[in-house]
């Protein structure tokens, strides 16, 4: 009875000694992919879309693929023993014949490069992580704050949350700053509490966009 | 000179009053879907003419080498049965297609494309003179496509002439095709597309002219669509004995 038991317990602890290792090789997997967000434009109807994926389906390991068509964000995740370079993914979005207008990788080691500033490698280990409030209403507005913020020099991640109107961001305060930040996303016609957009710029927003403004301090 | 008004008319009318969505049924498209790729594609139309009734059976491989240009073959079957009693089946007149995109400005969720299109008919097909159909004769259609693409709506457009040395089926010709779609705009795509399409049609030499409309419906999957449309004749100009009564069209595309 008691050899039994104690059999059981081995078997236990096998079981869960293995289940720990295979999460641990999956968890290590996952960090191993480099995150690719591009803006494209020219996806005109969803048969666009699919032409976008099927031209990078070509790059093998391709995982993650989300092509939202009302704002142009393409994002995917890729190996990141595979290096894939800023240059390949720009000129594959334009061999699928559509416009690439920024990109940015984020690698798996935390080091952020944008399209627009060439490649500029952020240190994670100096990235600051804020939130703001910013004035919006739908998915277009998402991608036009999101793509406000991440199109400065120094500005890691930024993901903007409609309910909320949290913008919650990192950025490198050597390259860039919050008020800079902020300037950056007014001029994109989004109200911030320390910068107010432009009426003419918020007059041009879509209708969908004309969001309630805010009071700036 | 009153049909050459009425196409002038017609066209100048249509653009400056549409507008369309996704890839037209009876018309072309300026959109090309990524450099490699392949589309097999059908389109069956059944034409009921005052001859006699025509199935055209079409299958085509469209190939594009790279994201601006398109290579196609089209090899037909047709089916007729003429009124005064002849009927059977043959093999149609074979075409290659050529596009060739010149223009594109893109932006957020809108595109505006111009595209360069050229189809050589070659005379394997039986003398039925069936324009578009089988004629037996080598015909070059040169023309220009044009399309404004958004999620909402779009437009694509085409002008060109069809040139036939050797016989008398010279023609002007002028599409346009305005579709909407009837689901939000989605990706995986899963699209209901209603269609408006219309045909300006000007056989130079012997003066026939037709303006035709085509009601279709489009299912598009992710990369596979189902289309049906009925074309009828708005004005019907051409010789007793030879006039349209309708054209049912029923086809499929598939890209790889």
């Amino acid at each position: 009875m008691k050899w039994a038991t104690k059999k059981e317990k081995m078997k236990r602890t096998y079981i869960i000694l293995t289940i720990t290792l295979l999460s641990t090789i999956a968890v290590a997997a996952q960090k191993e992919m480099d995150a690719f967000k591009v803006q494209v434009d020219g996806l005109g109807c969803p048969f666009c879309a699919y032409g976008l994926e099927k031209k990078f389906k070509e790059f093998k390991g391709i995982k993650k693929v989300k092509i939202d068509i009302e704002t142009g964000d393409f994002s995917f995740s890729f190996p990141a023993e595979k290096a894939l370079s800023m240059e390949a993914v720009i000129k594959q979005v334009e061999k699928a014949g559509y416009t690439p207008i920024t990109a940015k990788i984020i690698r798996a080691n935390g080091t952020v490069e944008n399209s627009e500033d060439g490649k500029v490698a952020l240190d994670p280990n100096k990235l600051e992580s804020t939130e703001i409030i910013v004035a919006g209403n739908c998915d277009l507005c998402k991608a036009r704050i999101e793509n406000a913020a991440e199109r400065l020099n120094g500005v890691g991640e930024a993901s903007w949350n409609a309910d909320s109107k949290l913008l919650s961001l990192n950025f490198d305060p050597d390259k860039t700053s919050l008020e800079n930040i902020e300037k950056s996303v007014a001029n994109s016609g989004h109200d911030t509490h320390s910068h107010k957009a432009k009426d003419q710029l918020y007059d041009k927003l879509p209708q969908c966009c004309h969001y309630e403004r805010l009071k700036t301090k | 000179m009153i049909h050459s008004l009425r196409v002038i008319v017609v066209l100048l009318g249509c653009t400056l009053g549409l507008n369309a969505q996704g890839p037209p049924i009876t018309g072309d498209k300026p959109i090309m879907l990524g450099g490699g790729s392949f589309t097999t594609k059908t389109l069956t139309e059944i034409r009921t003419t005052q001859r006699g009734t025509f199935t055209y059976v079409p299958l085509m491989l469209h190939y594009l080498p790279s994201s601006n240009s398109l290579v196609a073959v089209h090899l037909p079957y047709i089916g007729f049965n003429f009124e005064n009693g002849g009927n059977g089946g043959d093999l149609a007149d074979i075409r290659i297609l050529g596009k060739y995109q010149f223009f594109r400005k893109d932006a957020t969720g809108k595109t505006i494309r111009l595209v360069a299109k050229t189809l050589q008919t070659l005379p394997t097909g039986r003398e039925l003179d069936l324009i578009d159909l089988s004629t037996g004769r080598y015909a070059g259609y040169y023309g220009i496509v044009a399309g404004y693409e958004t999620l909402k709506y779009g437009i694509s457009a085409e002008f060109g002439y069809n040139w036939m040395p050797n016989g008398t089926l010279d023609e002007l010709r002028y599409k346009l095709g305005v579709g909407l779609p009837l689901l939000k705009p989605q990706y995986p795509n899963k699209q209901l597309n209603l269609y408006f399409e219309y045909t300006n049609s000007w056989v130079v030499e012997r003066d026939w002219y037709q303006l035709l409309y085509a009601q279709g419906i489009q299912y598009a999957g992710k990369n596979i669509t189902f289309d049906f449309a009925i074309q009828l004749p708005l004005v019907n100009d051409v010789d007793e004995g030879r006039k349209l009564k309708q054209s049912f069209f029923l086809g499929t595309r598939y890209t790889f």
